[in-house]
Order: C-alpha cells, then sequence, then structure tokens
C-alpha cells in the first residue's frame, strides 16, 4: 500500500515540476499562433518555415510565430470548432470564400478600423484582390495570393479536329462540339470537362454572358441570377452537356487531370497549379492557354486565392506586425518563388514573376471577378448546385430552376 | 474490521472516479451540451452569442425537403444491407459449422472484409463502378452483354446501390463471427431429438436453429441498425451525395451542415432526430423479438 502511495507522490511531483517548467519557459516573447492550409510537404511550406518566418522573427525580436500546417477543409471547420472553445489562433490565411462567413459571426478584427496605418498597407496591394476582404464597408483581412483560372487545351485534339483556340462564347460552343465523340480507340471524348456545378465552375460562364448572380450591393438575387443573360449561359451550358460535350461533374467520371492528360477530355477552365500538376503526372501532354472566351460580358474568369485574417482574441500589435511581414514585397516574391500569384503589386512588377508559369494568369486577374462576399454564399452556391443539377439533367428548364433559386437567394441575402 | 471497509470503499470511489469522470466529460456532457445546442439557434451570424430558439431547429429539420430525401436514404440503406449482411453471414456461418477441414481459411477468407479500411474499401469500390471502371469493361468488352458504359455512379439509386453492396460485403465476416459463436451454444441434443422426430435440414434449421440463436439475432439486429443508419465513409467517397445531396445519408448531410453551412443547432437537431427514430425501432425490435417468445 504505502508503495503505491509513494508512487503516486512522486508521479504528482513530477507533473508539477514539469508545469512548472513549461511556465518559466514562456518568458517574455510573445508567441503568435498562425494556422495556414500551405500543405506540410510542399515548396511553399518550406519557404515559410526556413526563409519567412526565421526572417521575420530576425526582424523582430520578441515575436515567435508557431506555424501550424492544416488540410483546407479541416482548417476551416478547426476555425469554427475554436470559435466556440475560445482557441483561435491569432492570425490565419484563409479562403477567400470564408472571410464572410467568419466575419459574420463576429471572431475577425476590422482592420481599416483598428489599424491607423491600415491605407497604406493595403494600398500595396492590388484592388481586386483586396476586394475579398471587404465585407460591408469594412476590411477584415489583407489579400495574400490571388489566382484565376484560364483554358487549357490539348494541342494535338484541337489541331486535328481543325479547330482554332475559341475566343468568343459563340467559338466556344462550336469548337466544344466540334471536338466531342469518338477518338480513333473507340472511346468518348469530350470538348470540354468541367468537375462541378458550384459557382467556382459556373460563375465564369455566366459572367462572360453578361449575366450576374446579384445586385452590385449583394441584397438581392431576381433579375440577377434569373436574369436573361444568365439563363442563357445556364442553357447553353445544359445544352451541350445533354450533347455529350461536357462532362467531369459526375460521380463515375474520369477525374479531370486523369481525362486532360489521356486525350479524353480537349479542354477545361483551370488555375495555375494545374501546370505543375500535368508535368508532375502527364510530362508529354502538350497543351497551351488562353483567356476564357469572350461573350456579351467579356472575358470575365472567377477570382480564387488567400487572404490573411486577424481573429479578435489576437495580440493585435504582434499579429498586425506578421500580416504585414507576409504581404510584403519581400515575402511575396519569395512565396511567388513557389508559384503563389502576388497581390504585393511591387512584387508582381519583379521578373521573379513576369518569367512565372502562371504569368498568362496575370492577365486574367485583372477582368477576375470575386463570388459574392456574403456570408451565406456556402448555402447559396449549394442552392447553385441543386439547380443546375435539375437543369442539366433535363429535370427542370433553365428559367424554372433559376426563378426558384433566385427566390431562395433572396431569402438567404436578407 | 470497520476501518478496512472504509479503506476499501475510498477505494472503489478512487478507482471509480477516473471512469466515470471520462464518462462524464466525453459521453454525458456532449449530450447534454447537444441537446442545448439543438434548442439555440447556431450559424455563423449566431456561433457565438447562440440565443436559445425553442424547436426552431427541429421546425427547419422537417419542413426541409433534402432531410427527407437523406431520411429515406438511410432507412433503404438499412433495410437492404441489415437483413442481407445478416442472411448472408448466417448463411455462411451455417455452411463452416457443418464442415471440419479448412474451417480456418474460410473464416479468415470472410473475415479479411471486416478488417479492411472502409476508405480504401470504398475507392476500390469507386474503381470497379466508375462509369470507365472494372465492371462495366466486363460487362461491354468482355461479356458484350451491355453496349456502351452505364453510369453506376451517378444517380441516386444506383449510386446508394454501390453503397449497399459494399456495406453487405464489408458485414458478412462480423455476422458469420457471431453466428458461428451463436450455433455453437445450440445444445446437440436438441438436434438429436429433431433427427428421431423425422426433421430434415430445413426444418431443423427453422425450428432448432433459428430459436436457439434469437438472443444473438436480437443483439446483431440491433447492432446493425444502428451501424446502418451511421453510414458515412462509404458514401462520402463513393457518391459525395452527388447528384445534388440524392445520395447523402443522415450522416453526410449533417456533417454539411454542420461543417459546411455552419448551421450547427440545425445540425444537433438532426442528430436528435436520429437518435430518437434509432431508439423507437430499437424498442420496436425488442417488442417483435418478445412476441415470438409468446
Amino acid at each position: 500500500m504505502s508503495t503505491l502511495r509513494k508512487l503516486f507522490a512522486v508521479v504528482l511531483a513530477c507533473t508539477l515540476l514539469l508545469s512548472a517548467c513549461a511556465a518559466l519557459a514562456e518568458g517574455e516573447t510573445v508567441t503568435i499562433n498562425f494556422w495556414h492550409h500551405y500543405s506540410a510537404q510542399s515548396a511553399e511550406n518550406e519557404t515559410l518555415m526556413n526563409v519567412l518566418i526565421p526572417a521575420f522573427e530576425a526582424e523582430n525580436p520578441g515575436i515567435k510565430v508557431n506555424a501550424v500546417s492544416h488540410e483546407w477543409a479541416e482548417l476551416h471547420d478547426k476555425v469554427l470548432v475554436s470559435a466556440n472553445s475560445n482557441a483561435l489562433p491569432d492570425v490565419a490565411r484563409c479562403d477567400i470564400a470564408w472571410l464572410p462567413e467568419f466575419q459574420q459571426m463576429g471572431i475577425l478584427v476590422a482592420l481599416d478600423e483598428e489599424m491607423p496605418d491600415f491605407t497604406k498597407v493595403s494600398g500595396q496591394l492590388l484592388d481586386s484582390a483586396m476586394s475579398t476582404a471587404q465585407i460591408g464597408g469594412h476590411y477584415y483581412g489583407l489579400a495574400l495570393n490571388t489566382n484565376s483560372k484560364i483554358v487549357f487545351y490539348n494541342t494535338a485534339m484541337l489541331e486535328a479536329a481543325n479547330v482554332a483556340v475559341p475566343t468568343t462564347m459563340d467559338e466556344w460552343v462550336e469548337a466544344v462540339k466540334a471536338l466531342s465523340g469518338e477518338n480513333e480507340n473507340g472511346q468518348q471524348v469530350w470538348g470540354w470537362n468541367e468537375p462541378a456545378l458550384a459557382g467556382w465552375n459556373i460563375c465564369p460562364f455566366i459572367w462572360s454572358f453578361g449575366g450576374a448572380l446579384t445586385n452590385e450591393d449583394q441584397t438581392v438575387a431576381t433579375g440577377y441570377v434569373n436574369g436573361p443573360a444568365t439563363v442563357k449561359a445556364v442553357e447553353t451550358f445544359a445544352q451541350l452537356v445533354q450533347d455529350g460535350a461536357i462532362t467531369g461533374f459526375n460521380s463515375g467520371d474520369i477525374p479531370m487531370t486523369d481525362g486532360f492528360g489521356t486525350g479524353r477530355y480537349a479542354m477545361m477552365l483551370e488555375g495555375p497549379w494545374k501546370s505543375a500538376e500535368l508535368a508532375g503526372a502527364y510530362p508529354d501532354v502538350a497543351y497551351g492557354t488562353a483567356p476564357i472566351p469572350a461573350g456579351e460580358g467579356g472575358s470575365v474568369s472567377v477570382l480564387g486565392g488567400e487572404d490573411i485574417a486577424m481573429f479578435n482574441t489576437a495580440n493585435q500589435e504582434a499579429a498586425w506586425k506578421f500580416m504585414q511581414f507576409m504581404t510584403s514585397e519581400f515575402a511575396e516574391t519569395e512565396m511567388a518563388k513557389c508559384g503563389q500569384i502576388p497581390v504585393n503589386v511591387a512584387a508582381l512588377e519583379s521578373d521573379t514573376v513576369k518569367n512565372a508559369d502562371y504569368a498568362p494568369f496575370i492577365e486574367a486577374i485583372q477582368t477576375a471577378r470575386a463570388r459574392p462576399t456574403v456570408a451565406a454564399w456556402s448555402e447559396m452556391d449549394n442552392g447553385l448546385q441543386v439547380a443546375l443539377t435539375a437543369v442539366v439533367n433535363g429535370e427542370k428548364t433553365a428559367q424554372e430552376a433559376l426563378d426558384e433559386l433566385a427566390a431562395e437567394w433572396d431569402a438567404l441575402l436578407k | 474490521m470497520i476501518q478496512k471497509s472504509h479503506l476499501n470503499r475510498a477505494q472503489l470511489i478512487a478507482l471509480l472516479l477516473p471512469g466515470f469522470i471520462v464518462f462524464g466529460m466525453f459521453t454525458v456532457y456532449p449530450i447534454v451540451r447537444l441537446f442545448w445546442m439543438s434548442l439555440c439557434d447556431m450559424r455563423f451570424s449566431s456561433m457565438l452569442t447562440q440565443p436559445f430558439a425553442g424547436l426552431m431547429n427541429y421546425r427547419e429539420v422537417f419542413a426541409d425537403g433534402t432531410f427527407w430525401t437523406v431520411f429515406v436514404n438511410s432507412v433503404v440503406y438499412t433495410l437492404v444491407t441489415v437483413p442481407g449482411q445478416m442472411a448472408i453471414g448466417l448463411f455462411v456461418a451455417v455452411l463452416l459449422n457443418g464442415i471440419k477441414r479448412f474451417s480456418v481459411t474460410f473464416r479468415v477468407i470472410n473475415y479479411l472484409p471486416v478488417v479492411t479500411s472502409w476508405v480504401i474499401a470504398s475507392l476500390v469500390f469507386r474503381y470497379i463502378f466508375n462509369t470507365e471502371g472494372l465492371l462495366n469493361y466486363f460487362l461491354w468488352k468482355v461479356l458484350g452483354i451491355t453496349s456502351g458504359n452505364i453510369r453506376w455512379l451517378d444517380t441516386r439509386w444506383s449510386g446508394l446501390t454501390v453503397a449497399m453492396i459494399l456495406g453487405i460485403w464489408k458485414g458478412i465476416g462480423w455476422n458469420m463471427v457471431i453466428f458461428l459463436a451463436a450455433l455453437q451454444q445450440v445444445p446437440k441434443d436438441l438436434y438429436e431429438a429433431a433427427d428421431i422426430d423425422g426433421c430434415g435440414a430445413w426444418k431443423k434449421f427453422v425450428y432448432v436453429t433459428l430459436p436457439g440463436i434469437k438472443g444473438t439475432i436480437l443483439f446483431a439486429l440491433i447492432e446493425l441498425t444502428i451501424g446502418g443508419f451511421n453510414v458515412f465513409t462509404s458514401i462520402k467517397m463513393i457518391t459525395g451525395g452527388k447528384p445534388a445531396h440524392q445520395t447523402d445519408t443522415l450522416l453526410t448531410w449533417m456533417y454539411y451542415k454542420a461543417f459546411s453551412t455552419g448551421q450547427f443547432g440545425y445540425a444537433a437537431a438532426l442528430s436528435f432526430v436520429m437518435a430518437l427514430s434509432l431508439g423507437l425501432l430499437a424498442i420496436v425490435q425488442f417488442r417483435m423479438m418478445r412476441n415470438r417468445d409468446a
């Protein structure tokens, strides 16, 4: 019995000692937690851990950065859960689509209100990218990196079908049709691949056709998402699906990269990451890139990317220093070397960027548009997918489905 | 003596306490908290304030068309996979119970799917049932039965069927093991008596074996019904709920509502609707079994 007690006492003493040591070690320095979704094995993470953070810590003695890598979807969920348990990080790299949700939860710091030098800092960043952080008149983040989608086309397939790279939406419809059918092995081929029916996929068509999702203030959808130009875009798209010229969004379809790499999909609209993916998996496929074909609304692609945001539990002074550092010319140029398209205007002018693989995307970014920056967007996006699924499956006409969607969105936007 | 019994009680409490604390913190508290969440308005705009909203979430669940779609999906999945894997599992168990050679080999073969990871099995099934997958290749190019690729994964019922086949395939081994154990408990003299009465194999199965393993059947039925309603990984991996949530089940829909749209209140209410349905089902199943007794 007594030996057991002694053992207990020893274990207890050890535990106390350990926690005391941990408390002592913290000392004077401030540690800020930075959550991001650069994948743990990526070049971006290497740059972050070995170049950027050491440089920041050397510049700012007394501030330590604890960077934690998450999976993209996991990071979103983790923030939601952590908000409830008061365990948020100081700073996070957020997909631009999450910002409105986090803002509505009331966990983000309105930077333009809290930071006296906000205008100076944001002035160094691209306006179109900064628009993704603007919600209801205030700015809740700094643009960190951006991207957009352009057309990738299989050179050999276009040549074989004697089809020119489409520059207008009318040409695009004809090209997609002409490139579909069967190849010499008797396999079905499709002129266009679209891996989902979400806003990220369909918005470029809606906008390029001259349509819109909501009004400018993002308060009304009726008359916009069911307006004539939007309906025409969706009708055109759905018709091509029904003609067997577009596929990719069904569960059983060939994955996008595989289908494009093996000559089953002739064209697709994709982001800068696709070049690296193709070089890795299908180094032999010859392809070209072009801007999205122009329609009544011009050539308008969709804006992606990330913002860096500060949570309201943060050590604001240290967090703001880190955010400024991450959007500085130095950090943005370093990240540009790993394929992150910078939003810092000075970094965009650098030779690194001008000679990069993603140079063709920079033009698309100038005219690209952001999806609605409203908290209900994920629900609206879901409604859009449900509506489009019904249209491409021929269960509803485009007008019917979009009329219903508009009513649903009006309620969500209130 | 008295002091010793005191000591025993103290020891008892000390030994039980960690268990109670863990059970309280990780089972009781989450359930109570979840119930409270289901009564609160909890979405992005009210995530931190969480005002009390009464039965609003429950009304929203029942008024939601997608809820009924996924509810029916879960019910169908359970109705098909539970009897399916129990019947095949029992069949295999009866066969194995009657053989002496290679018994272990067959047990291992039938049990392997159980220990295979759900993720890997789902991916393999996906490859088999893809539009350009193995099955279509066999049907079209090898056997020539079909004249083109069939889109197995792309519609509601065919997509769910693939998940159900996976569920049955993966469940046979578990059923086999517990039925095999139960079969060995049935007294041999009952079979001998039945032989003397002139019963054939089928009659022996119906009048001796089945009543003899009734307790195990009930246990398996309840466990598997709960398991059927809990299907998640295979749906998420095989169809991802596509097209447009038509192949979602209760859990994948709950996950989507909570983590993609931030409606934790709705998801909490949904989980209680599901728990209540399962509780009711278990009561019905117990009653049915008891009535057979009389």
